[in-house]
Parts: structure tokens; sequence; C-alpha cells
């Protein structure tokens, strides 16, 4: 799946969790924007790993900020299962 | 960026607190009346949030033990387990709780969290994979994080969660350790161990259950769920503390893996600390023998459970649906947790608020807990007291 599709699909994702109703851009912050508590977050992801049959590492979250910075890591993590 | 902006964060949130009628997080309990009973604002009130499970806080055997203990030995030990810190009392409790599990080895720490810590410490590395319940206790996640571990996280206790994600890791699972605890001490939920269980047997995979407040309720002498559940033999590590239903402080790993004995040599957090105290280390002896022959104590603290429970679910308040020890009542609004709380402390009965975002699932819980010390009369009057404010608030099934 190439990253412009990731990033919809995160999207589509990431709007049923979506509690204010924002208009949901790549750039939206997660937590800042979204106003995702932390249990939330994590019910959140668990979604787009099983959406995606990835594993996301505590680790690398930490860089995660935006609705992109997600999708890059989702695109990298199922690229690795391939190889 | 100053380096004490980092406190700004946690500068908003004491305002925060500091802004509601009684800052639930600066209680003073002035004096310890009985294991059930407390000076809260010049004022007695029921204690009906604590960890005191087997209310052995008071024992007589307990504080015996450990004023001889400090007559005869002093007041600390002064040093670590591996250097001057080991007193024959240490060796004797270790024993004693390996003998409990009928398990070849036990470590003790000076707390449940260092327990955790230096566990996850000396087990794993860079090289092994974690998959831990979402909702696991801090410590827990501070130990893997310590342990440099790529930690993965499950849906709370859902096997199904679990085992996607052991498939996913493919032949890593051979090397992941599988996290959970027995009974979660906010809403008051068990885990599903025999399904982990069996998850761990197939994946071949290890499996760490932390009962830290299951210890004393459940299970034969009050070992725990896994040994309720009849998991024991498959369950590759047990942790747990002695500052809950023993009523004292200091953690333990106890396994059926001898090397467990080399632990010690690597666990950063069990060298570089001082000891537990001898009177300490003799109270929780004492305390363990207490829990191997409290049927009865167990008795108590179950049927107060039940009582509570139904009483709390005919109001018809948000329960986690089985009765335990633990009886977390979830509310949508944090305002109506707070005033709710509030009235409850006003009214004579401590219990723990847990605000956002400690509180599982959203929202905000109020935590009560029973003892095995406590009367039918005390757990009447909490559910009498649950009651008349849920009317108040309009909370309650008939409003
Ligand atoms: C599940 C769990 N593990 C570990 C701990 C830490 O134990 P202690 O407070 O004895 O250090 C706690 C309690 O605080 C806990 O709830």
């Amino acid at each position: 799946m190439e990253l412009a599709e990731i990033t919809k699909t995160v999207i589509s994702l990431a709007r049923k969790v979506d509690e204010k109703n924002i208009t949901l851009t790549p750039e939206s912050a997660l937590v800042a924007d979204l106003g995702l508590e932390s249990v939330q977050i994590i019910e959140f992801l668990c979604e787009v790993e099983d959406h995606f049959d990835i594993v996301i590492g505590e680790d690398s979250l930490a860089d995660v900020v935006t609705v992109s910075d997600l999708a890059e890591l989702v695109y990298h993590l199922s690229r690795e299962k391939k190889l | 960026m100053s380096l004490l902006s980092n406190f700004e964060l946690a500068e908003s949130r004491k305002k925060q607190l500091e802004g509601l009628p009684i800052n639930p997080t600066g209680v003073v309990l002035e004096k310890i009346v009985s294991p059930t009973e407390a000076l809260i604002n010049g004022k007695i009130v029921i204690l009906a949030g604590t960890n005191n499970y087997l209310g052995l806080t008071f024992s007589k055997d307990c504080i015996d033990a450990g004023i001889r203990s400090l007559e005869t030995q002093g007041t600390g030990t002064t040093g670590s387990r591996m250097a001057n810190g080991t007193y024959s009392g240490h060796l004797e409790l270790e024993r004693e709780i390996a003998e409990l599990y009928s398990m070849p080895y036990s470590m003790v720490f000076s707390t449940g969290y260092s327990a955790n810590l230096g566990t996850m410490a000396a087990l794993l590395d860079e090289n092994n994979a974690v998959l831990i319940d979402s909702e696991a206790h801090a410590s827990l996640f501070d130990g893997c994080r310590m342990s440099g571990a790529e930690v993965f996280r499950f849906k709370h206790n859902d096997p199904s969660s679990l085992e996607k994600r052991l498939q996913r890791l493919g032949e890593r699972a051979n090397s992941t350790l599988i996290i959970v605890e027995g009974l979660y001490s906010i809403r008051g939920d068990c885990a599903p161990l025999r399904e982990f269980a069996e998850l761990k047997e197939s994946y071949n995979s290890y499996l760490l259950v932390d009962e830290a407040h299951s210890l004393g309720l459940y299970g034969r002498y009050g070992r725990g769920l896994a040994d309720q559940l009849d998991i024991l033999d498959k369950t590759d590590f047990i942790v747990g503390t002695f500052s809950k239903s023993l009523g004292t402080i200091g953690g333990f790993c106890v396994s059926k893996h001898p090397q467990l004995g080399l632990f010690k040599y690597s666990s950063r957090p069990y060298i570089f600390t001082a000891s537990p105290s001898p009177a300490v280390i003799a109270s929780t002896r004492s305390a363990i023998k207490l829990m191997k022959e409290g049927d009865h104590l167990r008795k108590n603290a179950w049927e107060s459970a039940r009582n509570l429970h139904g009483a709390l679910e005919s109001i018809g308040l948000d329960l986690h649906p089985i009765p335990s020890p633990v009886i977390g009542v979830s509310f949508q609004s944090e305002e109506v947790a707070i005033q709710f709380w509030n009235i409850l402390l006003e009214s004579g009965i401590y219990t723990n608020l847990i605000l956002p975002p400690a509180a599982p699932g959203g929202g905000a819980v109020i935590r009560c807990s029973v003892t095995a010390a406590h009367s039918v009369e005390q757990i009447n009057k909490i559910g009498a007291c649950f009651k008349s404010i849920a009317k108040e608030l309009g909370l309650s099934k008939a409003a």
C-alpha cells in the first residue's frame, strides 16, 4: 500500500474516535487536535495495528505527533514485514 | 526551553487539583484508629479505599514480630542485599515464599515497584519483545523500559488482541514475555489467565503475572489468581507485593525457572538499593503465615465484597459485573465523580478518586475496597451513603 493510501486509511480510522468532530488532515495532531485521552489513543493504535496487520512498538511512537507521522510509521512497518 | 519548564504540566495539574473542594491527592490520615478507621480533617472516617485486604496492619503477631526484630536486629540494614544487607531473615522469607508456591526460588525486593523493575531489568534486553496488557501497572511498563526490550501493548484483558500480536511477532514469539496482572486495582476486574496461559503455551512464549492485588484473596493459601485458575505450572514468573494484603512493604518474584537465582547478579534495582529493614521482614513473615492460614479472613473479605457490590449494583451504579474486594464505580463525568467523592468523605467514608488519564476507559472512577476487617455495619453504612448520594445527585435507578 502506498503512503497516500495509508494516510487516508489512518484518517478514516481516526475519524471513528474523533470526539471533537474536527476536519482531519494529515497535519492533525493525534493528542492535541483530536483531544484523545491516553486510553483512546491505545484503542486507536490497536485498531491501526489490526487493520494493517502490524505491531507498533512503544519506542517508535515517541516521534509520532501527527496523522502523517503515524502513516509514515505504518508505511515503514508494513514494508519491513514484506522484506 | 529551560530545564525547569518540564514542570509546567505538573504545575497545571497541581493547580487543577488544588481548585477542588478537597484535593483527592492531598488527603492526610491524621491518626490511624484501626485497619478500617482513621482521622481525616479531624473526623473519624471509615476507610473504604486501602489495599489492606486481609486487614492485617494491626495484627498482633505481625506487630510483635516487628518489635522483637527491631529490638534485636536494629532499625535498618544500611546496605544492599549484595553487600551487608542480607540477614538470615531475608533468606528465610525467600525460602518461605518459594515453598508457598512449590517453586525452587524466590527473590525479595525492597518494594513491589522495584520487584517489577528488578525482574524485568534482569530478564529482558533489547532482543526481547514484550506483550503487555494496556492497563498494566506503571511499574510493569517502567520495568520494560528499563530493560530496553521492545514493548507492544494489547487490548486490556483481550486474548484475541494478544493472539493477533503473537502471530505478527512470528518467530520472535519464542522469546517474548507476556505481562498481565491478576486482579486489576481500579475496576476490580480479573485477567482471563487461562486463555492467556493457553496462548503462551501454543506460541512458546513466557508469562509473567503480577498478583499485587490478588495475593491473599484468591487461590489456595491466598496464592493468587494463577493458582485459583490452576495455571501456576504454566506461569513462568509471579511477582507480588507485601504492601497490600500483607500490610507491610516490599516485593517478590517467584519462578519455576532456576535461572531466577542468577537474577541478582544483573538486576540493578535489586543491587543498588538498601534491603528491607529486618522488622519489615519479620512482620512480613508473620503476615504470610496468617495469609496461608487465613481462610476465615478471605471469607470475611469476600462476604463484604459481595454485600457491597450487591448494594452498589442495586443502586444502578456502573460497576464491573463480577464482585471482588475492589469495586470501581465508573462515572462518565469527572465533575460528578469529584462531587460524589467529596460528599462521601464529608459523610465519613474515604474512597479513592481516580481521574483521567489514570482511570481506565476514560471518565473517572471512585474506587472502593473492602477488607477482612470491615464489620457488617461498616459495609452497610458505605452502601447506604452511596445510595443517598446517588439519589441526591440524580444517579440512582429510581431517579
Ligand atoms: C499491579 C501492581 N504492581 C505493583 C505495584 C507496586 O507495589 P508497591 O506499591 O508495593 O511498590 C502496585 C501498587 O502500587 C500494583 O498495583
